[in-house]
């Protein structure tokens, strides 16, 4: 049977926000649906709406005419509307099966029938008797996912849900979904990333602070039309200069860089010889998990490696802590902005005092000169255009495209000779990207160098002088980026070999 | 001193006894904390229980009325934490802390008048079995009811925790109350239910030992053993099984050195009373090194605040 789901006037308004301003959308099953918006556009307000997590303040929602009621979640699974969560809502000491038993109206051991029918029919494999912890993020998923057919869902909203999987896992997801939707379960697809609502899917809303600002076949669509719908703005065209002096000096050369691990979570390295000259952008590119972390980590100081050389403005930097090579001009920005850049509950000024040097005076005889910090911050925030001017707020209210400005800022305000940062728009809405990257190229227009450790590899392409690919630990050779094109990278990426 | 058998048996049959508010106490706490409650009240509930328990028996001169009243006394007290942290959300550690001071100040105020009353004989079961068969005799019977309930609380509540469906949602609201709520599980209501569930089983605990273990009411009469308790579920990583080891080492060793200290060893008393203390922390910490068991049975919402949101 057909499903219709029809939103007519929803709004929500928090204090000092509408989240949802008379928004009105309709779905039919057969297709999926994108919804597409920046960060805080109100995506994520519309669908906790839609299954029951939140009521609206103002609006009503139908499926097939009739007019739903959607109080509490048990509302929306009465209903046969199903919901990925883009932070998983699972219980990560509990196994698959008593995750997805809590919530079963039928005993166990038919439950188990039921699941494996659902695993073996769409080809996923995943042991029902470990704790959730023990998993991928794209095997959570896939648990979220069979929580949800197990009721057999007419509506499926995925909120934001690649932005935890790998490529290869993005692609089984989208297999997935296609099949879901040709057995008429109706698919809403909420998301950022324009590339994917171009592949995947057929019909595409776009919001913008609150409001549905256009609706659209997205056959009509290209990747730029529906950034600027998405940002209200044409976004500049970022291209950057290639730099073609070759007899520059070397400011950053490593040599057998090495690492072990007895952990089988972490990825050995095997012997690792790069230099990076001023000025230039050097690009690592590799699906995550092939050495990533750990290469940030050891160029950071987190790990030490014995007999690694790494020689920096001439100097041998190899055995000092990460706080030691920033006083040699050094910044980082990690990967994961919340729990390694900054700390989420302090403040933003208090973030900035983390990064703290000889020469910053933030500390003076063991007390904290707070008026000078504040000044500092406030400096930051202007200079990189962080949406706010209250240095005041907890890190943790900043949205990821703040947070990221917050963290490169405080990192470069330093004037450092080389930044390393790792997926430094990881997650984040186009306007930031944007911002982000014309904040790298600067970088090496002033003549300092970048590392840029990602694993996308559009980004790589369109910032990095120079390209290498990890793989399994390995560095292939570097490449000058005009020699590179996305289909060599993809083969490197994924183990093969080029001539 | 003679260490023949029977003696033996007879010291077995104490550490059981001794052991018994331990055990309850911690049982129901374990189950506060598996939904993610952190109820540091557990000693203040306990010298409620004991009061309310004696103060019933002196009243009504009726035993089981004594007990019940003891439970509900602990169900009331712990609604008071119950209030406090899930409905007004307090922080859990401040309100458990001001229950337990609550508790000691309540007590000693309505028990003023009860002090010096003696006791009621509670009834034991098996008595003549307990003469007839040596050695085991004392270690299996003559014992109050309460002990035989104690003895198989940890086996229940293990059995709840892992095999019925109610104990997964506790365990479920314990590990991510967020989730929990949002696939439509009433988060605050397991959670005040586990919250009175531990509040009774803390009030049976107190009512043990003014009833059963030293029928009289002495002010302050848990002397710390809630405190024990609460240790005993974390240094025994939220297992009931281990809680039931740790409180028969606490209470083996305590007996054992009262022993010691009676015949006169050459050790300093003070590292005498220490010892159970020491030793269950050891043992606990020993039979739970596996980190990965760890993790799995702690509760990691414990102790933090939950809303819902709107």
């Amino acid at each position: 049977m057909a499903t219709d789901l029809r939103i007519s006037n929803i709004s929500k308004i928090y204090p000092g926000c509408i989240a949802n301003d008379n928004v009105s959308l309709q779905f039919k099953s057969g297709k999926i649906y994108a919804l597409l918006g920046e960060n805080g556009a109100g995506k994520s307000t519309l669908v906790k709406i839609l299954s029951g997590v939140i009521s609206p303040d103002n609006g009503e929602v139908y499926l097939n005419e009739k007019n739903l009621k959607l109080s509490s979640p048990l509302d929306a699974k009465k209903n046969k509307i199903g919901m990925v969560f883009q932070h998983f809502n699972l219980f990560e000491t509990l196994s698959v099966f008593e995750n997805l038993s809590i919530d079963a109206t039928e005993d166990n051991k038919s439950l188990r029938v039921k699941i494996n029918e659902i695993l073996k029919k769409y080809n996923f494999s995943i042991d029902l008797d470990v704790p959730v912890l023990n998993l991928s993020a794209g095997q959570k998923q896939k648990v979220e996912i069979i929580r949800c057919l197990l009721r057999s869902p007419k509506v499926l909203i995925m909120d934001e849900p690649t932005s935890v999987l790998t490529e290869q896992e993005t692609e089984e997801l989208f297999i997935s979904l296609k099949k879901f939707c040709d057995e008429g379960i109706l698919i809403i697809y909420i998301t950022h990333k324009l590339k994917e609502v171009l592949s995947l899917c057929d019909e595409v809303a776009v919001m913008r602070k609150g409001k549905v600002v256009s609706v659209s076949q997205t056959q009509n669509e290209r990747v730029e039309t529906l950034a600027n719908k998405m940002v209200g703005q044409k976004l500049a065209k970022i291209k950057k200069k290639i730099n073609i002096s070759t007899n520059k000096d070397e400011i950053f050369k490593v040599k057998h860089l090495n690492f072990y691990s007895d952990d089988p979570f972490e990825t050995n390295l095997v012997n690792l010889n790069f230099s990076v000259k001023k000025g230039e952008c050097l690009g690592i590119a590799g699906i995550s998990g092939n050495g990533q972390n750990e290469l940030f980590q050891i160029l950071s100081g987190e790990i030490i490696t014995p007999d690694t050389s790494i020689i920096f403005r001439n100097k041998e930097i190899a055995k000092l802590n990460p706080k030691q090579r920033r006083e040699y001009l050094m910044a980082f920005s990690p990967e994961d902005r919340i729990s390694q850049a900054a700390v989420p509950e302090l403040k933003i000024y208090e973030n900035v005092a983390l990064n703290n040097f000889k020469s910053s005076n933030f500390f003076e005889k063991g007390l904290v000169n707070e008026k000078k910090i504040k000044e500092h911050s406030k400096k930051i925030l202007s200079d990189f255009s962080v949406n706010t001017d209250n240095v005041e707020l907890k890190s943790q209210f900043l949205s990821g495209g703040n947070l990221q400005k917050l963290i490169l800022g405080r990192e470069l305000i330093t004037a450092p000779e080389l930044l390393i940062c790792y997926n430094p728009t990881w997650g984040l809405d186009v306007g930031a990207i944007n911002y982000i990257h014309e904040t790298l190229i600067k970088i090496n227009d002033q003549e300092k160098s970048t590392i840029l450790i990602s694993t996308d590899t559009e980004e790589l392409l369109k910032l990095s002088d120079r390209i290498a690919v990890i793989y399994k630990g390995k560095l292939s050779k570097i490449m000058p980026s005009e020699e590179v094109t996305p289909e060599k990278l993809g083969v490197l990426m994924g183990g093969g070999s080029i001539d | 001193m003679s260490l023949d058998i029977s003696f033996i048996g007879i010291l077995i049959g104490s550490i059981m006894a001794s052991s018994v508010p331990l055990i309850l106490a911690a049982s129901g706490e374990l189950i506060t904390e598996r939904s993610g409650v952190l109820n540091l009240g557990v000693e203040g509930m306990m010298i409620i229980g004991a009061i309310s328990g004696f103060a019933l028996m002196v009243i009504t001169d009726n035993l089981l009325i004594a007990i019940v009243g003891s439970m509900l006394s602990g169900v009331i007290i712990s609604l008071i934490f119950g209030f406090l942290t899930q409905s007004l959300l307090t922080n859990h550690v401040a309100t458990g802390l001001a229950l337990t001071i609550f508790g000691i100040g309540l007590s000693a105020m309505l028990g003023k008048n009860f002090v010096g009353i003696p006791g009621k004989e509670f009834p034991i079961l098996f008595s003549s079995l307990r003469e007839s068969i040596p050695f085991f005799g004392p270690i299996l019977f003559g014992h109050s009811i309460v002990l035989y309930f104690a003895f198989a609380l940890p086996f229940l509540t293990n059995y709840f925790l892992k095999k019925t469906k109610l104990g997964l949602v506790v365990r479920a609201v314990g590990d991510s109350p967020v989730s929990a709520s949002n696939q439509g599980i009433n988060v605050i209501l397991v959670r005040y239910c586990c919250i009175l569930y531990g509040g009774a089983m803390c009030g049976l605990a107190g009512a043990y030992l003014s009833l059963i273990y030293t029928p009289q009411w002495i002010e302050n009469m848990t002397a710390g053993r809630g405190w024990i308790a609460l240790a005993l579920v974390v240094f025994a990583t939220w297992s009931p099984i281990k809680v039931l080891i740790g409180a028969l080492i606490f209470g083996g060793i305590t007996i054992l050195q009262l022993h010691m200290q009676a015949i006169g060893f050459r050790i300093p008393v003070q590292f005498l009373s220490a010892l159970p203390y020491l030793m269950t922390i050891i043992v606990l910490v020993v039979i739970s090194r596996d980190s990965r068991k760890i993790k799995l049975n702690t509760p990691t919402s414990l102790g933090r605040i939950f809303y819902k949101e709107k």
